[in-house]
């Protein structure tokens, strides 16, 4: 894996725990859950440092023809950590964004081009259907925990990430790793996605980090005095 | 750049009453890819969230803004749960962020620091706050007592309740509910959710008076001692590369 394996602490799961979960797995409603349809791979890498490089799974779902919503594991499998979250807006919103906002934001039209971005499984042929719409998009990326540095835990303070933007960043041996385990070749996507396009108005200037770079710092606030607030209460 | 406690600057999408985010209703087609998509993929780490749990939480910048959550969430291990947080239950709910949930074994291996930005469960669970619809009391009791010892850290990546269409700003921390009055969540909150699933969270306080108060660690709840809360702040910075950016 591209990530290093450090085993998350904690003893197993517990009978009577797991029974448990079985029950209310099948009497609980989960709505927001099943609208997550797709599963995405992609590569991320910390807003603040390129050379740290995180195979990120993202499990979509639709908000709308405009928006998705995906939660982001650091594998497929039963035992994947949940590492982060991203959206994802066309175009036309993210232009909407407020200037401060926008380089929080992310292109996508490099790694759906370049065919690092893909849906493991799906056909070539379905699959770039729906990255014909993936690639003119933008995304904003969270991670919550480490786990590319060996975090046993969700440690520390969010991260914004950032994606691929161009040829040579992308560290290749996290390439060859993931293109082997999934049974893809990136040049051969990368082939067969030769029409597909960018944004419409190319990739704004304050996206990825305005070029630049981002950090993310804590810092401790004042909490406002207790005011008119019911004092009935729970 | 963004701070987690600044309002957003104006845009048609940081405005409006309704958090629906902007844009055209999903097409047939992306549906039809969706569906596709779904019957080839496994989707795996998504199927081991196999708890809802609706409950309110209280941003960690501002205690007055409390916000009502549905957490969808599954287990690692018998100590370490993550939760996938959503502002609804419906299908189109909105991801509005993270938890994470340990043991009181794993909070004591933090350190001290880390500490901080974890908060207790005790008080949502005992006063009834904290419910997993559908779920008969019965059923739940037992794994309550366990979820009664947890920390939880929450990060919030959507502010809803402020009125944003999309997830803007930096990451904010959560807090929540504790029993000191500006830790204690609104009636009509509590009222608005009870009637949605026809509870009562009196009732569940009444039922769960004998789950057994944890001791909490200090570090956790930091405002509660400190009249301090974390609010994150994202700033411009160099980034290390390995090759040309963007």
């Amino acid at each position: 894996m591209a990530t290093s394996h450090v085993d998350v602490p904690g003893e197993p799961t517990e009978t009577g725990t797991a029974l448990l979960e079985t029950a209310t797995g099948t009497i609980q409603g989960f709505q927001p859950i099943n609208n997550i349809h797709q599963h995405l791979c992609a590569f991320h890498f910390y807003a603040h440092d390129m050379t740290r490089q995180v195979e990120a799974h993202h499990f979509c779902g639709h908000l709308n023809e405009d928006v998705r919503q995906c939660l982001i594991y650091d594998s497929p499998n039963k035992d994947a950590r949940l590492i982060g979250i991203e959206y994802i807006v066309v175009e036309s919103l993210f232009l909407t964004l407020p200037d401060d906002e926008k380089p929080l934001w992310h292109s996508h039209e490099f790694e759906v081009k370049g065919g690092y971005l893909f849906m493991p499984g799906v056909p070539g042929m379905v699959e770039r259907q729906d990255l014909k719409q993936v690639c003119k998009t933008y995304g904003k990326v969270i991670h919550f925990w480490q786990d590319d540095r060996g975090d046993p835990l969700p440690l520390g303070i969010p991260q914004i990430m950032m994606a691929l933007t161009r040829p040579g960043q992308l560290d290749e041996n996290i390439a060859k790793d993931v293109e082997k385990r999934f049974g893809v070749s990136f040049e051969e996507q990368r082939e067969q996605r030769k029409d597909l396009t960018g944004p419409d108005h190319g990739i704004h200037p304050l996206a990825n980090a305005a070029g630049r770079g981002l950090k993310t710092e804590l810092r401790e606030v004042d909490i406002p005095p207790a005011t008119s607030m019911p004092r009935v209460f729970v | 750049m963004a701070s987690s406690d600044e309002k957003p600057g104006p845009t048609p999408v940081a405005t409006g009453d309704k958090p629906t985010p902007p844009g055209e209703p999903t097409t047939l087609s992306s549906k039809i890819l969706d569906k596709g998509a779904g019957m080839m993929q496994s989707l795996e780490p998504v199927k081991e969230m196999k708890q809802h749990v609706c409950t309110f939480a209280l941003y960690a910048h501002d205690l007055s803004r409390q916000i009502e959550t549905h957490h969808y969430v599954g287990r690692l291990n018998q100590d370490v749960l993550q939760c996938a947080v959503y502002d609804s239950d419906i299908r189109k709910a909105n991801l509005i962020g993270v938890e994470y949930i340990i043991s009181p074994k794993l909070y004591e291996t933090l350190p001290e620091e880390e500490q901080k930005l974890w908060h207790s469960h005790a008080y949502e669970i005992k006063s009834g706050l904290w419910v997993n619809p559908g779920v008969p009391q019965m059923l739940e009791k037992p794994e309550l007592e366990n979820m009664a010892c947890t920390y939880g850290k929450f990060w919030c990546t959507w502010q809803v309740d402020r009125g944003d269409r999309l997830p803007l700003g930096a990451p904010a921390l959560m807090f929540s509910p504790q029993p000191v009055n500006r830790g204690r969540v609104r009636p009509d909150l509590v009222q608005r959710r009870d009637e949605k699933y026809k509870i009562s969270t009196e009732e569940l306080r009444e039922s769960r008076v004998d789950i057994q108060e944890p001791e909490i660690h200090p570090n956790a709840d930091y405002w509660v001692k400190h009249n301090k809360g974390f609010a994150v702040d994202v700033k411009p910075a160099d980034m290390k590369r390995l090759a040309p950016f963007p």
